[in-house]
């Protein structure tokens, strides 16, 4: 079992880190070659300050009619993004390991937030599952691979929360935790969790269409 | 007749050991975690001599170190200091915070010799 974690710690923790940034990058260089190709006139009004006036409402819970048209969908949707990204930077176990392998450090959460954080991310994965088997709005953009990226998601939180507590077997589920961020880490660039490197850009396109062309908010 | 005395010397010598024990100081279980001031893991388990005689470490000063002009001396031990009377809390031109150094210390060992526990939760157990 130790031989498979440091596997898993050592070249498989390498391999994940460069197909997630090498991924990306090749996304976006993608997104920019199509852009250039299909709508070349939209870098003559992409304008920086329209861009950050529409990504500044929409990151802003309830700054946009979409927001205070769904209340609920708007906090689940906040608290679980909000969670998923502080929770694996802040949590104390994964900055002593980056200060034990690179010395550098910052401040950590105490466990028992994270803990609140991490039940929070679980509890958001469950609220999308349940409104993609309800909606019939949602289920009916709704493909197999929206299942598997919620259950990416959870899998980390769950698997962490299980060997932190150190139920059943504490040392599979310590390894099925790193696999299981390796494999969520994989799946950004090749899944519709992509639209976390996009969702700034679509706002930018959006916010300088609106803003730089037909004079109206887009929020 | 013979049994009897066997039986005796057996019974004696344990009584003789068992008031060795509990003369001697309680023996450790855990590294204590309380010159952390605010401790967020279970104290890490670590039965001092058991530990060390499994893992066949004979020199004391494999833990317990001194050193001078950043060198380590071979015949000089610290047992008679606890790591954080020389280890603050955080990292010291070269000398490792103390959570850094239990861990280099213990885990650094254990990954060199594939032996020994690697992972959180292997020694700060939960009981
Ligand atoms: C594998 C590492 C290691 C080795 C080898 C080791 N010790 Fe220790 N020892 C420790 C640690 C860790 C502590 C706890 C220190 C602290 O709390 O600051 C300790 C504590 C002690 C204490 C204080 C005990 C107490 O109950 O507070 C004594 C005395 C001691 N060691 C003696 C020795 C002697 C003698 C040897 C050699 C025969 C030895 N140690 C070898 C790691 C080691
Ligand atoms: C007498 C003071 C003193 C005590 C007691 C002491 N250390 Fe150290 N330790 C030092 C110094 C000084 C250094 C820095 C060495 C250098 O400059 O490279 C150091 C370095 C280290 C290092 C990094 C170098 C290495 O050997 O890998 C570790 C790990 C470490 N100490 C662990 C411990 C542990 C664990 C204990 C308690 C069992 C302990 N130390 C007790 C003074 C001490
Ligand atoms: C110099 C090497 C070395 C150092 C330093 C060391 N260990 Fe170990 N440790 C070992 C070896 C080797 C084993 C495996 C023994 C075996 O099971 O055969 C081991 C096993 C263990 C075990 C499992 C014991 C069992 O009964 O299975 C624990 C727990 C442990 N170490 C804790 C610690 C802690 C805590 C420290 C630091 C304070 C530490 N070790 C420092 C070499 C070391
Ligand atoms: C080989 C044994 C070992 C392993 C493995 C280990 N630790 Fe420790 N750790 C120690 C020892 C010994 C101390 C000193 C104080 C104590 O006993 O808690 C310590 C101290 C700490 C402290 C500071 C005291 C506290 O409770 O806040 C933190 C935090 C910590 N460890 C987190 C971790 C995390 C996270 C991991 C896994 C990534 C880990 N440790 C793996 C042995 C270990």
């Amino acid at each position: 079992m130790n031989e498979l974690y440091r596997l898993a710690t050592g070249p498989l923790l390498w391999a994940s880190f460069a197909v997630f940034v090498g991924g990306s990058l090749f996304r976006l260089l993608e997104l920019f070659l199509l852009a250039r190709r299909r709508e070349r006139f939209l870098f003559t009004y992409l304008s920086l300050r329209y861009s950050l006036r529409s990504i500044g409402h929409w990151i802003v819970p309830f700054a946009t009619v979409n927001w205070r048209r769904h209340p609920v969908l708007t906090i689940v949707t906040f608290a679980f993004h909000l969670s998923l990204l502080i929770t694996p930077l802040f949590l104390l176990a994964h900055v002593v390991l980056w200060d034990e392998a690179w010395n550098v450090s910052w401040p950590a959460l105490p466990d028992a937030w994270a803990i609140v954080l991490s039940l929070i991310v679980i509890a958001g994965c469950v609220f999308f599952f349940v409104r993609r088997r309800v909606t019939p709005e949602v289920a009916y953009v709704t493909s197999a691979s929206d299942y598997v990226i919620l259950g990416l998601t959870a899998a980390p939180f769950v698997t962490g929360v299980i060997a932190y507590y150190q139920w059943f077997d504490v040392r599979l589920f310590t390894l099925l935790h790193v696999v299981s961020g390796e494999a969520l880490l994989v799946a950004v660039p090749f899944t519709r969790i992509r639209h976390m490197l996009f969702a700034p850009l679509t706002r930018a396109y959006m916010g300088s269409e609106f803003g730089a062309v037909r004079h109206a908010r887009d929020w | 007749m013979r049994r009897l005395a066997a039986t005796g010397v057996i019974a004696a010598a344990l009584a003789v050991l068992w008031a060795l024990g509990a003369g001697s100081q309680e023996e450790m279980k855990a590294v204590s975690s309380d010159p952390f001031p605010r401790p967020q893991r279970p104290p890490a388990v670590f039965a001092h001599d058991a530990h060390n005689e499994k893992a066949g470490i004979e020199a004391c000063n494999e833990c317990h170190h001194v050193y001078e002009g950043g060198r380590r001396l071979e015949d000089e031990s610290s047992e008679d200091r606890r790591c954080a009377d020389c280890h603050g809390l955080s990292d010291e031109n070269g000398r490792p915070g103390l959570r850094k150094a239990f861990h280099r210390n213990c885990q650094g060992c254990h990954l060199e010799r594939r032996r020994g526990p690697i992972l959180c939760g292997e020694c700060h157990r939960r009981r």
